[in-house]
């Protein structure tokens, strides 16, 4: 009986689940379906489930002005500058979590506090600097930006990681006849594994949707897609609907593949690594 | 040669001193094992033959060589910690073969030396497997087996198997046993639990406060503490100890104790009347229920029986403080006496050990012994 009902609530839970994740998923589902219609279909007054699909949106984005550049920005973007800031935040973070320097965890909130700041708040000071140092519009100017933006979050999973590792494993591998370098990155480093990819896949979905920042300090070499949305947006006094869809598609591909092959590691780099689970 | 020697050794945290000067040499390919109560130094004493802390004064030495100032990876040595650090990730024979890599040796040698360890700790099943999967106790033997393949010419333990569960520590101590038989290496074993210094050491130094007070083979230890700590902290439970007063004048001494029926001859160079703390192993006090020669009567409060069937005996002796102490009997003995009641206890001479008023332990002789058991 009671074994029973319990098979009856679970199921509806489950119903539940399925249903808010479907409400979820329809926006999603509805720009993918987008990219594939006629204008003529997706502007219809009534939802057509129904019609013949066509590449033509594709082929738009793919020929619309500095589309490869600014896909290569992209890529280049997220990856350059989340490697730089890991490799940065890891050695901080070792820093941090092994040597305990006086003030550790409030410098530890002054690095997230970064962070914490809307955009708007510092997108005029920031221009102004960039203005100062001539670094509007260049390319190192941009991924340094990248990785000051990566790095506290990067760190703060990580010093968690780190923390995580015991003290001996640095002893062994000094013992063990290595230098520090060694006890690092050779041993400590691979302790921490999954901290990285948490840390990395994070930051990688951060940058790659940024946009304000991108468009504001970035120049026409250094800006990436999310830039295109705003300027293809208009096409002869109307939105482009069906554009906007297809680059949507486009550009939401490598996430949902990336999220998908590592989405355990995703609750660890939202609890900053303090729920580790089986990862 | 590879014996350890430290000389006037400080460590200082703060106000607290870890290391008082300490003088001290670990035999070259011997088993030393580092006995203490917990915060007496002895890890910090091993970390700093490691390197891995720094002593505020004094010096080590590795043989003839002086290594006060050089960082761990050039002292040559192995470490195993308390925490078992295997490399995640990778099999029990890659966790092995890891530091060789960073040595100038062949894949055959390499390749040799990971099977020798292997099958000398008894790995051979868990090989391959990921070391995730293994529990506690096999994991800390990677550890162990790692050092011992680097061939240091020195190893240092650090209470290896403190956080092993039961079965898995027996296990382990077997390994080491057996290991250490065929290391030739000199090794420095910390740990506070007894019964693992007293099977696995060639001789235990004995710390408190950071000294080392005694340093012997176990069984000396334990028969012969050097002071009332030693008989107190070894043995479970430890020595039970009474005040006692020695009289007569500088030739012939004696004995006076509740515990003993009549004055008890005594001869030693450096007594002289007074005050003495008589102390005795638990195991060693004689129990029954008939008055033998020696014996005096007491009143048994408790029994209970131990691990091995020795019965723990609470007893208290009139005329002594009313403070109760133990002894250990036998299985048969244990059991034919009462639940609690009156019983006689005599201590034999021979394992009578005195203790002077600043506690340590008073060389001393009981001529007529044989002549009182003869009584």
């Amino acid at each position: 009986m009671s074994e029973q009902r319990a098979g009856w609530t679970q199921g509806l839970y489950h119903a539940v689940l399925w249903l808010i994740a479907l409400v979820f998923f329809a926006p999603v589902f509805w720009i993918i379906l987008a990219a594939f219609k006629s204008s003529g279909d997706l502007v219809s007054p009534e939802f057509r489930f129904f019609f013949t699909p066509t590449l033509d949106n594709i082929g738009k984005v793919l020929a619309a002005p500095n589309f490869n550049i600014r896909l290569t920005m992209s890529f280049v973007m997220s990856i350059g500058s989340v490697l730089l800031a890991i490799l940065i935040a890891f050695l901080a973070a070792y820093s941090f979590s092994r040597y305990r320097p006086t003030g550790t965890n409030f410098i530890m909130f002054l690095l997230l506090s970064v962070r914490m700041v809307p955009a708007p708040a510092v997108l005029v000071p920031l221009f102004l600097m960039y203005s100062a140092l001539g670094w509007t519009g260049s390319f190192l100017g941009m991924l340094f930006f990248y990785v000051m933006f990566s790095i506290p979050f990067s760190l703060w999973i990580l010093k968690g990681f780190l923390d995580g590792v015991s003290l001996r494993f640095d002893e062994t591998a000094l013992v063990n006849g290595g230098s520090r370098l060694h006890a690092i990155f050779r041993v400590v480093l691979p302790q921490v594994k999954p901290g990285l990819i948490a840390a990395a896949i994070f930051n990688l979905i951060f940058v790659w949707n940024e946009f304000i920042f991108n468009y504001i300090l970035g120049g026409q070499t250094t800006t990436m897609i999310p830039y295109i949305f705003a300027t293809g947006l208009k096409q002869g006094g109307a939105t482009d609907w069906t554009f906007i869809a297809a680059l949507s598609t486009i550009y939401v591909l490598p996430p949902i593949v990336m999220i998908y092959l590592f989405q355990k590691y995703l609750l660890v780099g939202m609890t900053f690594g303090t729920v580790r689970g089986e990862v | 040669m590879a014996d350890i020697r430290v000389e006037r050794l400080r460590k200082v945290f703060g106000p607290v001193v870890a290391l008082d000067d300490v003088d001290f040499s670990f035999p070259d390919s011997s088993v030393t094992c580092l006995l203490g109560p917990s915060g007496c130094g002895k890890t910090t004493l091993m970390r700093i033959i490691a390197g891995l802390e720094v002593a505020t004064a004094g010096e080590v030495f590795f043989g003839e060589r002086n290594v006060t100032g050089l960082p761990p990876r050039k002292r040559e040595i192995g470490m195993v910690f308390q925490y078992p650090v295997v490399y995640k990730g990778i099999n029990v024979r890659e966790n092995i073969e890891l530091p060789l890599k960073s040595e100038k040796l062949s894949a055959a040698e390499r390749r040799r030396r990971v099977d020798e360890v292997i099958e000398v700790l008894g790995l051979a099943a868990a090989a391959d497997k990921d070391v995730g999967r293994l529990d506690n106790g096999t994991r800390q033997k990677v550890a162990v087996a790692r050092e011992v393949a680097r061939q240091p010419r020195i190893i240092l333990f650090d209470e290896p198997i403190t956080n092993v569960d039961a079965t898995a520590k027996l296990q382990l101590k077997r390994a080491f046993k057996e290991l250490t038989r065929r290391l030739s290496q000199t090794i420095v074993y910390v740990t506070h639990d007894q019964t693992e210094a007293m099977t696995l050491a060639d001789q235990i130094a004995l710390m408190r406060d950071g000294r080392i007070v005694q340093c012997d083979a176990p069984r000396t230890l334990y028969s012969r503490p050097a002071d009332r700590f030693g008989g107190w902290f070894l043995g479970n439970p430890g020595m039970a100890f009474f005040d006692a007063e020695l009289h007569g004048n500088g030739t012939f001494l004696t004995l006076v104790s509740a515990l003993v029926p009549a004055p008890l001859a005594v001869d030693g160079p450096q007594l002289a009347p007074g005050r003495v703390t008589l102390g005795i192993r638990p195991e060693q006090v004689l129990v029954s229920t008939d008055r033998v020669p020696g014996a005096v009567p007491a009143r048994l409060s408790r029994k209970s029986v131990q691990i091995g069937g020795q019965w723990l005996l609470s007893l208290t002796v009139p005329g002594l403080d009313e403070r109760a102490f133990k002894a250990k009997v036998g299985p048969e003995q244990g059991a034919r006496l009462p639940e609690s009641g009156e019983v006689f206890v005599a201590l034999p001479p021979a394992s009578i050990t005195l203790f002077g008023p600043e506690g340590d332990r008073l060389p001393a002789s009981f001529p007529a012994a044989s002549a009182v058991a003869a009584d």
